[in-house]
């Protein structure tokens, strides 16, 4: 087990090494002079202008300046914004919020979906598997931003349960509505990653086995089909926490919520490159200790899986 | 005939032998057994969701190829005095804050969609396909370099990754005009998108290649390249092809988000994602619903259509699922 997760941790560092030199390569490797665009029309001076690039390590070559910042990554030290904030306040200062929107939205999913999964696969082909099938593809199919929308049209603006955006109050009640905006696509694919693997499972040797021994039908359902249901479905919410943050884009810029997305794209529209560096770093980092830990899941889960 | 004469000094009896020539065995060359293809496409036949979401995407395939038929009206002539005037006789989907006609420009808007949709998951496919199949057959330090490739270019969240390729684009490549705008969409969506595909070939080559059939056909003589080319990749399609389906669905809703997030089409092109997401504000206390309704609900069949095409061909292709 200490060997499999010793070599599971050896095997991210040349992820984390290529995803940031990637992004890094994206956001610092393009013609324009961010000095300059931070000066706007004014013109600047000799020493300012070497002043700056030194701050920056823009006198540094390319793969320099990237070593430079994972040294400091590895501390959390990541650098100062162009506009003079250190990313690393930025970041703790929207990450929380963005985890706690993230969290709630894979709560909402996780436990929805593999209800109502479970429920529609025992029930293959009646009313309520043929009703949530529809309601899956649908939510898949219409964008978040648009189903984001109505919802807060419907909810915000004409019922007034809940304050249409959320500002800086980012409490609990506050935050379920787009954490139900969130979780909507992934609600749709937990439930039919879990109605597939469960009617799978339904004629599955070991379960024909356990009726035939009279287990009741319940312990039945509960230990042996969906137990064994479970194990795709993990693998999915591991692999999308990283789509959760990255969908966070969309949902915090609706209703404006001061998260780790919005300052992401706003840092993106502005330029702000050690901002987009960092923050999509520390989106990889959490991704990959996201998978790392649904791996290790698999053995709680799945008995069969040992580790070498 | 039985040979039944004892030899010379030998008395004893010895059992009767039978030397007949060995029974023909008869193989009905003339039905051969039909291969997975066939089975699938009789599955198919007989799914009415396929046939359902087939006929929408033809008729949205004649939307994008000839939007003209359906519409005089052309998308980019706007009139004030139109502003987001009410759904009524001849523009039956009313007009936009710019007075746009919102029929014309649903109808117009279909082609970057789908365009994008679909060259978007061909070369995706393409990509992961060839490096799937050489990972998984060869394995060894090709396997290692490809599998931590997929993984480096996978662990960027796929909507972050594209925003930052596009605005990378958008510096290097300024007023790219329609064409220009479409293919930087493809190029973003795809030099993220092809690890799906290879991590699914990749494993698909996995299980197929200890499979006996390959061993028989080596044993027979095939090549490495053969054994691959006629024997492995074809088997491991059926998943690689359900999951191009859906994901086509994926890059078009993916298109729409980023165009809505302003980094995707310029806002010179007409599409459904530019048109929700300029439909947005004039929406925000309820009025005016029909300038979102229409390219939303454009976009959501299309990505429907797709899904559900994607369901059907899983079904189809997956044994365990038939009935």
């Amino acid at each position: 087990m200490w060997r499999y997760i010793v070599r599971r941790l050896l095997q991210t560092i040349p992820v984390i090494l290529g995803a940031t030199l990637l992004i890094y390569a994206l956001v610092f490797l393009q013609p324009g002079d961010p000095i300059v665009a931070l000066f706007g029309e004014k013109p600047v001076s000799d020493a300012v202008r070497a002043e700056l690039e030194a701050q920056y390590n823009l006198d540094q070559p390319f793969l320099i300046q990237w070593l430079l910042f994972l040294k400091g990554a590895l501390v959390g030290d990541f650098g100062v914004s162009y506009s003079g904030q250190p990313v690393s306040e930025l970041i703790g200062r929207t990450l929380p919020v963005t985890f706690q929107l993230a969290f709630m939205a894979m709560i909402i999913e996780a436990i929805l979906g593999v209800i109502a999964g479970f429920y529609a696969g025992m029930r293959r082909g009646k009313i309520f598997d043929s009703t949530m099938l529809v309601v899956s593809l649908i939510v898949i199919a219409i964008p978040i931003f648009v189903l984001g929308f109505g919802l807060q049209l419907i909810f915000g603006v004409q019922l007034q349960w809940v304050p249409p955006t959320v500002g800086s109050n980012t409490s609990f009640t506050n935050l379920i509505l787009p954490a139900v905006v969130l979780g909507l696509v992934s609600f749709a694919y937990v439930l039919r990653l879990t109605r597939t693997s469960v009617i799978e499972n339904l004629t599955a040797d070991h379960v024909r086995t356990a009726r035939a021994h009279g287990v009741s039908d319940g312990l039945v359902n509960r230990r042996h089909v969906l137990r064994n249901s479970l194990i795709p479905v993990v693998t999915f919410l591991g692999a999308d926490l990283g789509t959760l943050m990255a969908g966070a884009v969309v949902t915090e810029g609706i209703f404006n919520i001061n998260g780790i997305g919005n300052l992401a794209y706003q840092a993106i529209l502005r330029g702000e490159n050690p901002t987009v560096v960092s923050v999509v770093t520390v989106m990889v980092l959490i991704y990959v200790v996201a998978s790392l830990l649904v791996d290790l899941l698999y053995a709680a889960l799945d008995p069969r899986i040992r580790y070498a | 005939m039985h040979n039944h004469t004892p030899r010379q000094g030998q008395e004893r009896f010895v059992a009767p032998t039978v030397s007949s020539e060995l029974p023909a065995l008869h193989v009905d060359t003339s039905h051969p057994p039909e291969n997975q293809w066939k089975q699938a496409w009789k599955a198919l036949r007989q799914n009415w969701i396929f046939w359902f979401s087939a006929s929408l995407l033809v008729i949205i395939l004649f939307v994008v190829l000839f939007p003209n038929l359906l519409t005089s009206v052309d998308p980019r002539t706007a009139d004030l005095s139109n502003s987001l005037g009410k759904p009524q006789a001849g523009h039956i989907f009313g007009f936009d804050r710019q007075g746009y006609d919102v029929f014309s420009r649903t109808i117009h808007g279909a082609r970057a969609s789908v365009i994008i949709g679909f060259l978007t998951t061909i070369i995706v496919t393409i990509i992961g396909l060839f490096t799937g199949a050489m990972a998984g057959f060869f394995g060894g330090w090709l396997d290692t370099i490809v599998s931590r490739g997929a993984d480096i270019f996978f662990a960027i969240p796929l909507l972050l990754a594209a925003i930052v390729g596009l605005s990378a684009l958008n510096n290097v490549w300024p007023d790219r005009g329609y064409w220009g705008g479409v293919f930087a969409v493809i190029i973003a969506l795809a030099v993220f998108g092809w690890p799906q595909i290879t991590r699914i070939a990749r494993g698909a080559v996995l299980e197929i290649k200890h499979l006996e059939f390959v061993d028989a056909a080596r044993s027979l003589g095939a090549s490495k390249w053969r054994n691959l080319f006629t024997h492995i990749i074809p088997n491991a399609l059926p998943p690689v092809i359900v999951t191009a389906t859906v994901s086509l669905g994926v890059y078009i809703v993916a298109e729409a988000t980023l165009s809505f997030l302003g980094i995707g089409l310029p806002p010179s092109v007409v599409s459904w994602g530019n048109d929700i997401a300029a439909a947005q504000p004039q929406v925000r206390s309820g009025d005016n619903l029909h300038v979102l309704f229409f390219p939303a609900g454009a976009l959501a069949i299309t990505v429907l259509s797709f899904m559900l095409l994607g369901d059907a061909v899983r079904d189809a292709l997956d044994p365990k699922a038939r009935k």
